[in-house]
């Protein structure tokens, strides 16, 4: 016996990267996207907080400023923003009229601001200051009057700069802060995603572990709870298992049959040889060869007896025999025909099919003086009815019960076992069908009618 | 007539030698399918003895490859399965007949004689060439009746004859398959076998051809 040789399992990947991974890229893509606006949306928060603070001190240099009738612009009382004093300190002012620089805050030194544009709106603007410093500008033009809601009237433009130092420390330490903390949730998020893949998949470790053990031996059954997604296959496994005891029963129930059977014979061999009587000894051996074949194809099909659901089409079968046979008996120039429903099928392993066919079209083809017919059609009760006609002598009268018989021979002239219409009729048995040998009508020879289940 | 044994197991590979050679083959034995193959390919074999089960190429695809090249030799195959399925695949890759192990080696012999019969276009077993007769079939010769007695060689050399007769046989032909490969070759040898046989079997049977070779007459 061959046995199957067992397939590579051709193994792509694993769940658990893949859904690690998956988890991964979508965490990342999700946290980054957000992070990015909850980055954007608080620096926004801290630049209008700076802007108003900046707007309060141009208020209040604003307040400060008032028009001389004789001297023009000036400043009429100190800015209390004791940054104002300190040199370079990065906080400036300036007030500049049409005809040039007014005045400027202490802490401008001999620096100045960029010069007003009159005519343009006034700057609300990042610009680099004193010392290359960048600086946040901030422009108003005001009209002054001498006196209230009277002439004359003089436009000035006062501009404030603070440093963007303090702005932009607090912006990289919020940027710091949650780059950080997004970071730390993505990588919880993947783990924690790698931890339920691998716990969702512990039954089918355990499940693994148990078939190791009843493969060992130790265990008969695969006896476990498990989670609803996995109970079919553990339901399949065991049934695969039964499936095997069973066969291993039947095959150890058979072997027990043949040593039971082979005994005798090689009782009787073992005499012959000893008192050398070659014949004797010959048609022991011949006797051993026909019981081994026979016990051969009873394994086979008593194996196959479980296996449900196969179909089998016997006019595919019934030509490619056809074309086999014609090359075995090439040289007698038998003609084979092959007719009826191409649909047809039948309930059996394509294999015994074929087994069984071939042995009625061999059969045919030895007796047959030059032609043989394979015919298929659909008989009563969901059969499918197989004719094997030859032209040949033909069974006389109730010769067909012992064609049947197993190991019988009704004429020892054609080469064969003798077991081959015993077989069919075994085999057809199996599956619910049944072998009968007539007189045909067309040909005048054998007509051996082989029905099996079946539809077309 | 020479024969390509391809056959895994040994002692069978060499029951066959035995067997074959006894019975008038000259024999090559190959152990494995590519073996096989390549000597199919490149041999005159007038028949093969063909295992399915082969290491290294099995004996369905050595067949198809036979078969693909144009390679028209009758080819037996042997298999330990006997199932139809299987008949009909070798059968239909190209194989004229079909023994399941174990055989009997007489019934192997019968066979092959009566492939190598076919492929010669002939369709009876027993060739009558005037007085003497040929049964192909139980390898045997009479002459006027009388069984006469002829070595392996001298009955390969005379059925080759037989099966090609009408034409002229090549001594090169002849060598090629009278002989097995490893077999040391001598065409003078063919000389003396003939003078052999037709001291067995009358002057008249075996025609020398000058420059072709050898000839016998159509049987009747």
């Amino acid at each position: 016996m061959n046995e199957t040789p067992a397939p590579t399992i051709r193994v792509r990947g694993s769940l658990t990267r893949r859904l690690a991974l998956l988890a991964a890229l979508w965490v990342a893509l999700g946290l980054g996207v957000t992070g990015w606006f909850v980055v954007r949306l608080a620096e926004e928060q801290i630049e209008t907080a700076a802007d108003g603070r900046m707007t309060s001190l141009l208020d209040a240099v604003v307040a400060a400023a008032a028009l001389d009738p004789t001297r023009g612009p000036i400043l009429a009382r100190a800015v209390s923003e004791p940054e104002f004093d300190r040199p370079l300190s990065g906080h400036y002012w300036q007030m500049s009229a049409a005809g040039g620089l007014v005045a400027t805050s202490r802490s401008l030194w001999d620096q100045r601001l960029p010069a007003p544009r009159p005519d343009a709106e006034p700057r609300n603007e990042d610009i680099i200051g004193p010392r290359d410093e960048p600086l946040r500008l901030l422009e108003r033009h005001v009209q002054l009057e001498a006196r209230f809601g009277a002439p004359p009237f003089q436009t000035v433009t006062i501009q404030v700069a603070v440093t963007r130092r303090d702005t932009d420390a607090e912006i990289g330490r919020l940027q710091k802060g949650l780059v950080l903390a997004f970071l730390g949730l993505g990588a919880g998020l993947v783990a924690v995603v790698a931890l339920l893949v691998v716990w969702s998949l512990s039954p089918l470790r355990r499940v693994q572990e148990e078939l190791v053990e009843v493969r060992a031996g130790t265990r008969q059954h695969v006896d476990l709870t498990v989670p609803s997604e996995v109970a079919p296959l553990v339901q399949e496994i065991e049934a695969l298992i039964g499936q095997n005891r069973a066969t291993v029963e039947r095959a150890r129930t058979h072997v027990g049959n043949l040593a039971h059977a082979l005994k005798t014979p090689i009782a009787v061999l073992r005499n012959a040889l000893e008192r050398e009587e070659i014949p004797a000894a010959r048609a022991q051996a011949a006797t051993l060869e026909r019981l081994v074949q026979h016990h051969l194809r009873r394994a086979r099909a008593g194996a196959l007896a479980g296996a449900a659901g196969e179909e089998a089409m016997p006019m595919a079968a019934a030509q490619s025999l056809a074309t086999a046979l014609r090359r075995l008996f090439s040289g007698r120039g038998i003609s084979i025909n092959v007719a009826g429903r191409d649909a047809a099928r039948t309930r059996a392993d394509p294999q015994d099919l074929t087994e069984m066919l071939g042995n009625l079209m061999e059969n045919a083809c030895k007796w047959a003086k030059s032609k043989v017919e394979c015919r298929v059609v659909p008989a009563a009760g969901g059969m499918i009815r197989i004719e094997v006609e030859d032209d040949g002598p033909g069974l006389a009268e109730g010769q067909d019960a012992a064609a049947l018989a197993r190991g019988v021979r009704l004429d020892e002239a054609a080469p064969g076992s003798g077991l081959g219409l015993a077989i069919v009729a075994d085999l057809a048995g199996l599956y619910g069908g049944t072998l009968s040998l007539n007189r045909g009508q067309r040909l005048g020879g054998m007509l051996a009618v082989l029905e099996l289940p079946g539809r077309v | 007539m020479r024969l390509l044994v391809v056959e895994d197991n040994a002692e069978l590979s060499q029951q066959l030698r035995n067997a074959l050679s006894e019975s008038g083959f000259a024999v090559d034995v190959a152990a494995d399918g590519e073996e096989g193959l390549h000597l199919g390919r490149t041999e005159p074999y007038d028949a093969v003895v063909l295992d399915l089960g082969l290491p290294r190429l099995d004996g369905l695809s050595v067949l198809r490859r036979w078969r693909a090249a144009d390679r028209a030799m009758p080819v037996i195959l042997l298999t330990a399965r006997d199932s139809w399925s299987e008949k009909v695949e070798g059968l239909n890759a190209g194989a004229d007949d079909y023994l399941a192990k174990p055989f009997i080696m007489a019934e192997l012999i019968a066979r092959l004689n009566a492939l190598i019969r076919r492929a010669n276009g002939i369709a009876k077993s027993e060739l009558e060439f005037g007085e003497v007769r040929l049964d192909t079939a139980a390898r045997a010769v009479t002459r006027q009746g009388a069984s006469v007695r002829l070595t392996a060689l001298e009955y390969g050399m005379l059925a080759y004859l037989a099966l090609n007769a009408g034409r002229p046989v090549s001594k090169t032909e002849l060598t090629e398959h009278l002989y097995a490969q490893d077999f040391d070759r001598d065409s003078n040898t063919l000389e003396v076998i003939a003078g052999r046989l037709r001291r067995k079997l009358g002057d008249g049977l075996i025609e020398t051809v000058r420059g072709q070779g050898y000839r016998m007459s159509p049987p009747r």
